[in-house]
């Protein structure tokens, strides 16, 4: 081959080559025209669509032309979540969306006050990516149940306990005067008595033994000053608590209102792709039998 | 030179003529007023009442020639108005006036209440004027009235502290609500036949009223504690509809929000009270629902709803 030669089999190559991009963005073009988001879906990622809805492997090479739209997902995702989230809403209707910003979704769970941030939905992918934490804790609550216990359950009974603690040692301060003024009474009558040699030893052990009550009981007067202080505080952790309880609470009702149990809706969210795709290709196909 | 005004320039007639012209003006202040009574007790016309008790409310019976030995305080016109406006209204038979023997002084009951309640006016003495109409055993004024400034402001504070708290144990709901409902009659009356301002505050059922709370600010953990106690009482505080704040749907359509109604600038923490029928207040609201009642009072100081700071300082 000459120069020539080569040169002209080069752009041979090279204007395939955009060709085949040409006719990708076309064909994405034409499907977003005729609002087919299952052919939008297809084309983002064609392995993922053979394996998943159509249960076969790609007959094609993997052609790396959905980057050529890597850089306007946002947009992509904005047009596709039209359709996306309502079909969302017929099946998670306790998940409510928010664009913060263009094609990118905050999940929220439920409608109740201070319901919680539960993730995100990516809808390029129809998946959520739920926030790990959050989730982990709707997942213990479910878990937890078969024990007729909450997520904060154990947490609110020792922080009560304490707080019960602290409040009979408030309850107790009379008392604690009444041993005090005995105790010092005790005291005087302890330094006043002679000092023979032979009971210096056990009076100065009674002296000791007094002045140790009454510093064990000087501490408890100091606790007893900051108890109020402290159930106020505790009385602040367990609204937080219940509150989450409460949270949890409603979030389990809602799934099992749904999905009957945890384990379904687990399952529901990992095949929710093809679901979804199915559902969309049930339509197109509905559309087809009209047409006929 | 003779001076009108200086009695010692004056000759002994002209000063008796002074005397007698002094206890004749007295003697017609008596008359005038044996009139407005006349008019205040006999009257079947609601103008010429009011007209009889806004005089009365000032009036003034001695002079410095003629003194009347047996008076009734001009706190006790007041208590009279009152009854004859309910009575007006086909209602007099909702308030009992007393008076007690050998003494010019007069109480009120409400029939409803019978004796767990006695009412009277008390004379404002500040030059604001007007009167506050009180509960005498507990000394709460539930209400702020003034005839000349055609003013009339209810006392969350008092109206919580006597119905909602006091008397919660011991008087039915329902027993309550219809003797509230006596001096809330009233004030509609003023409002509505004499356009009277009137601050119908917790008592107020209408949709777009604002109660507006004590600490403008209100600390989050309040709205949580609602939200707890709620859930378990199977009723579910919701986001509010404006998004800053929270809402609750109540029984046969009533709808209780809570919210900063200042988006910008100073918070103003309010609730508002929705029903179809604009029937249901927020004082109807703590006499029907228990868990709404202890979360109010357990957070009062925040959560109090606030009356007019000119009156009720």
């Amino acid at each position: 081959m000459d120069n020539q030669e080569q040169q002209a089999s080069a752009a041979d190559v090279l204007t395939q080559a955009i060709a085949s991009k040409l006719d990708y963005l076309s064909t994405l073009q034409a499907a977003v025209q005729h609002s087919d988001d299952r052919q939008v879906y297809e084309l983002l990622d064609q392995v993922r669509y053979y394996e998943e809805v159509k249960k076969t492997r790609s007959t094609r090479s993997v052609n790396h032309l959905a980057e050529l739209v890597d850089n306007i997902h946002p947009q992509i995702a904005h047009y596709l979540s039209d359709k996306l989230i309502d079909y969302l809403g017929h099946i998670y209707p306790f998940f409510y969306y928010e664009e913060y910003t263009t094609g990118l979704f905050h999940i929220y769970f439920g409608n109740w006050w201070d319901r919680r941030l539960f993730g995100d939905l990516d809808v390029i992918n129809v998946r959520f990516d739920f926030d790990k934490t959050e989730y982990q804790k709707l997942r213990d609550s479910f878990a937890l149940e078969s024990q007729n216990q909450r997520l904060n359950t154990a947490k609110i009974e020792s922080i009560s306990a304490e707080s019960e603690q602290l409040q009979s040692l408030v309850d107790a301060q009379a008392t604690r005067d009444n041993q005090k003024s005995e105790l010092r009474d005790q005291l005087k009558e302890n330094s006043g008595k002679s000092s023979l040699p032979w009971d210096s030893g056990k009076l100065k052990d009674e002296r000791q033994r007094i002045i140790d009550q009454l510093t064990k009981l000087a501490d408890e007067d100091e606790k007893a000053l900051n108890a109020h202080k402290l159930i106020k505080a505790n009385d602040d952790k367990i609204l937080v608590l219940s509150k989450e309880d409460t949270i949890l609470n409603y979030e389990k009702q809602s799934i099992r209102d749904s999905f009957d149990d945890f384990e379904h809706f687990e399952a529901h969210n990992a095949s929710l792709y093809a679901d979804y795709l199915n559902s969309l290709l049930g339509k197109s196909e509905g559309e087809v039998t009209v047409d006929d | 030179m003779i001076n009108e005004n200086d009695p010692s320039t004056l000759t002994t007639s002209g000063r008796l003529v002074n005397y007698n012209d002094a206890i004749k003006s007295g003697l017609e202040t008596g008359l005038k007023f044996t009139q407005l009574m006349d008019q205040l007790i006999k009257t079947n016309d609601a103008d010429k009442l009011v007209a009889a008790a806004t005089e009365l409310a000032n009036f003034t019976l001695d002079s410095d020639f003629v003194t009347f030995p047996h008076q009734y305080s001009n706190a006790d016109y007041y208590l009279l108005f009152m009854s004859r406006m309910l009575e007006l209204h086909d209602q007099g038979k909702n308030v009992i006036l007393q008076s007690r023997d050998h003494r010019e002084e007069l109480t009120q009951q409400l029939t409803p209440l019978g004796d767990r309640g006695t009412f009277n006016f008390r004379v404002e003495s500040s030059e604001n004027g007007g009167v506050f109409y009180r509960e005498r055993a507990t000394g709460q004024s539930l209400f702020y009235l003034n005839l000349e400034r055609k003013m009339f402001r209810f006392n969350s504070h008092a109206l919580t502290q006597l119905f909602i708290i006091d008397l919660h144990d011991t008087v039915p709901a329902e027993t309550v609500k219809t003797s509230v409902k006596i001096l809330l009659d009233f004030a509609r009356y003023l409002k509505e036949d004499y356009g009277y301002s009137v601050d119908f505050n917790i008592l107020d059922a209408a949709n777009r009223q604002n109660y507006a709370v004590r600490s403008a600010d209100l600390p989050a953990g309040v709205v949580d504690r609602l939200f707890v106690t709620a859930a378990k009482n199977d009723y579910m505080l919701t986001n509010g509809v404006n998004g800053n704040g929270a809402e609750i749907q109540l029984d046969k359509g009533v709808v209780l929000d809570i919210f900063n109604n200042q988006l910008e600038g100073q918070p103003e923490w309010v609730m508002t009270v929705h029903d179809d029928d604009q029937k249901v207040s927020w004082f109807d609201v703590l006499l029907k629902y228990p868990f709404m009642r202890d979360w109010y009072l357990e957070d009062l100081t925040d959560l109090e709803i606030a009356s007019d700071p000119l009156i009720f300082a």
